[in-house]
């Protein structure tokens, strides 16, 4: 077991770039060909991919420009400016098929960002974009495991299947590692800060967190009402727990719970709507 | 005609200097031949050349050394010096050691000594030119640039950090250069997405950009906007409600900081009581001054051709 989690952890290690969806593309391309889109339309656009923020926030983070600690989409891009946004994001690699388990894991990723703003929100917490950012990148692991271990990947699926247990379990059983871990891991290798770092790394176990412990509470709790609301994907059908120490971090009652979820269930209607939208520009594509 | 440049020459032998001399002086150039190293650097203090082409080929420590305290004055390390020199020599050659700007093997070529001469000032006019920190054009080029647009519907705009001082001294110097490193890219980025102009690091926390008048304000206050985006990364909730932080003054009393912001002022080229370069500077350093008193960030239009001036705050 050991040697499969230091096989993984030395893949991160090596991992440049990861690919994204094929209708982020195209929609990107459009905006690339307008001389008139806006920084904002492009954070918006870039803030839908979970993949593409990662990547977005890697390379502003990165030595050479000599930032330490950028940890918004939007911050990124006023730093790096369009035509690097436009760049990366045209030079990056898509995936290949548009599997529905992809699709169903960038719906997840997209729909806990969707959700973690609105918790954010309607706690008054600070950093809202910073909150909706890693809820967005909260599941980068599960990428990284699909892409370079497809076979492992495959057989992940099939033990949550058989013996319909939660994805992470399954994690641990095959590969002594989950993808809590890996993201974390890679958030780390990519300098993000440690704000989104926390938060991807212990939204399974939020005891863990140190210096974010609000943040990653809020992710957590994002990530089971996304679940529980039957949005997306994100590798088991099982809705976790939320954990008790979220619900103490967050001051959080019933009446307040169900305004959260009446909330976010209409937000992702809008999330669905644009989901649609992509998936028919790839049936358009192919 | 390029204006000629000012060249130092050593060259091994005295024919090789001559004939040399002769192939130099033909291209404008001025040649002034000493006879070895001992005294290429007292002639160098008094009388500065643009340029140094100097015989290696005999390669002795004392040379070597000659050369390395050339380089070591700062004053020196935006001349060039052309080493002459064998291949085989060349393939060995301890750059770092002897920090030569360019080579040309010998037998000499001079078409391609020619072109190794312009190249090399280029080279260096460019590189050092560059502010190192934010790699933005420095005070040559920000010169050239406002001489070239004195007389045009163009405005040159001045930029400075309010409060940066304290920052750098309760934040810590590499915090303040990161400062500097964002808001050299918000204003280049600002610029570039506006349609292009120009962009240049006067040294600290003073950068300069150039645009058309129409083009001035929208600019500023993207370049205002983006900034107060990226400065809430760098404070902590609390100073963000606050709006300052605790520092200490000279006297080492606590007193509270402002959080950083911007002043811009506006100049426009085409104002008729703006001839020169240093008068261009004098109108900005009155318009910072005037910025500098909002609360918050702002710009400030000259309109020296009407009676008011006009002061823009951004909240």
């Amino acid at each position: 077991m050991g040697d499969k989690r230091q096989e993984i952890l030395s893949i991160i290690k090596d991992t440049r770039s990861l690919p994204i969806l094929p209708g982020i593309i195209t929609k990107l391309n459009a905006l690339a060909q307008n001389s008139k889109s806006s920084i904002q339309e492009m954070a918006r656009l870039v803030s839908s991919d979970q993949v593409l923020s990662a990547r977005v926030l890697r390379l502003v983070n990165s030595p050479s420009y000599g930032f330490y600690r950028v940890s918004t989409i939007s911050n990124a891009m006023i730093l790096l400016g369009i035509d690097v946004v436009k760049c990366l994001a045209l030079s990056t690699s898509i995936f290949e098929i548009m599997e529905q388990n992809i699709m169903g894991l960038w719906e997840h990723s997209l729909g806990t960002g969707v959700a973690a703003n609105v918790i954010a929100c309607r706690l008054k917490l600070a950093e809202t974009e910073e909150i909706s950012t890693a809820g967005l990148l909260h599941d980068i692991g599960k990428v990284i495991i699909k892409l370079k271990f497809q076979d492992d990947y495959d057989q992940l699926l099939k033990l949550v299947e058989e013996r319909d247990i939660y994805y992470n379990k399954a994690e641990l059983e095959l590969l002594g590692i989950d993808h809590s871990d890996v993201g974390g891991w890679l958030a780390n290798s990519w300098y993000l800060p440690e704000k989104l770092v926390e938060p991807i790394m212990y939204h399974h176990d939020v005891s863990k967190a140190k210096n974010h412990q609000v943040k990653t509470a809020v992710v957590h709790l994002a990530d089971v009402l996304v679940k529980a609301s039957g949005f997306g994907f994100s590798g088991d059908d099982l809705v976790p727990q939320i954990q008790p120490l979220a619900w103490q971090r967050l001051n959080l009652n019933e009446q307040f719970l169900a305004e959260l979820v009446e909330e976010i269930e209409d937000r992702l209607i809008d999330a669905k709507n644009f989901s649609m939208e992509l998936q028919e520009g790839n049936e358009t594509r192919t | 005609m390029k204006p000629g440049l000012r060249i130092y020459l050593i060259a091994g032998t005295p024919s090789l200097a001559s004939q040399m001399e002769i192939r130099l002086q033909s291209k404008g150039h001025q040649v002034f031949t000493l006879e070895g190293f001992c005294n290429l650097i007292g002639f160098a203090y008094n009388d500065p050349p643009d340029l140094f082409i100097l015989d290696i080929s005999a390669g002795d420590e004392v040379t070597f050394s000659i050369i390395r305290e050339l380089k070591r004055d700062s004053y020196f390390s935006v001349v060039p010096i052309i080493g002459l020199m064998s291949e085989s020599m060349a393939r060995s050659f301890d750059w770092t050691e002897t920090p030569l700007d360019d080579f040309i093997f010998l037998p000499v070529s001079y078409p391609e000594l020619f072109t190794r001469i312009d190249l090399s000032v280029q080279r260096i006019r460019r590189v050092f030119d560059n502010n190192a920190l934010t790699r933005l054009p420095g005070n040559t080029s920000i010169q050239h640039a406002v001489e070239r647009v004195i007389g045009k519907p163009m405005a040159i705009c001045h930029v400075d950090i309010n409060h940066f001082k304290p920052y750098n001294d309760v934040y810590g110097f590499s915090h303040g250069d990161e400062v500097l490193r964002m808001l050299a890219r918000i204003i280049f980025n600002s610029v570039k997405e506006s349609g292009g102009g120009f962009t240049g690091h006067i040294g600290g926390d003073d950068f300069v950009f150039i645009v058309p008048i129409e083009r001035a304000e929208q600019v500023s206050q993207e370049i205002i906007r983006n900034f107060t985006a990226i400065i809430a990364d760098l404070f902590g909730e609390q100073e963000k409600t606050c709006g300052y932080y605790i520092g200490y003054n000279r006297r080492g009393q606590k007193e509270q900081i402002p959080l950083l912001g911007l002043a811009i002022g506006i100049v426009h080229g085409n104002n008729p009581n703006i001839r020169h370069y240093g008068k261009v500077a004098e109108v900005a350093a009155e318009l910072k001054a005037f910025a500098k008193k909002s609360e918050s960030s702002c710009y400030v239009v000259d309109k020296r051709t009407s009676p008011a001036r006009t002061a823009k705050v951004e909240e």
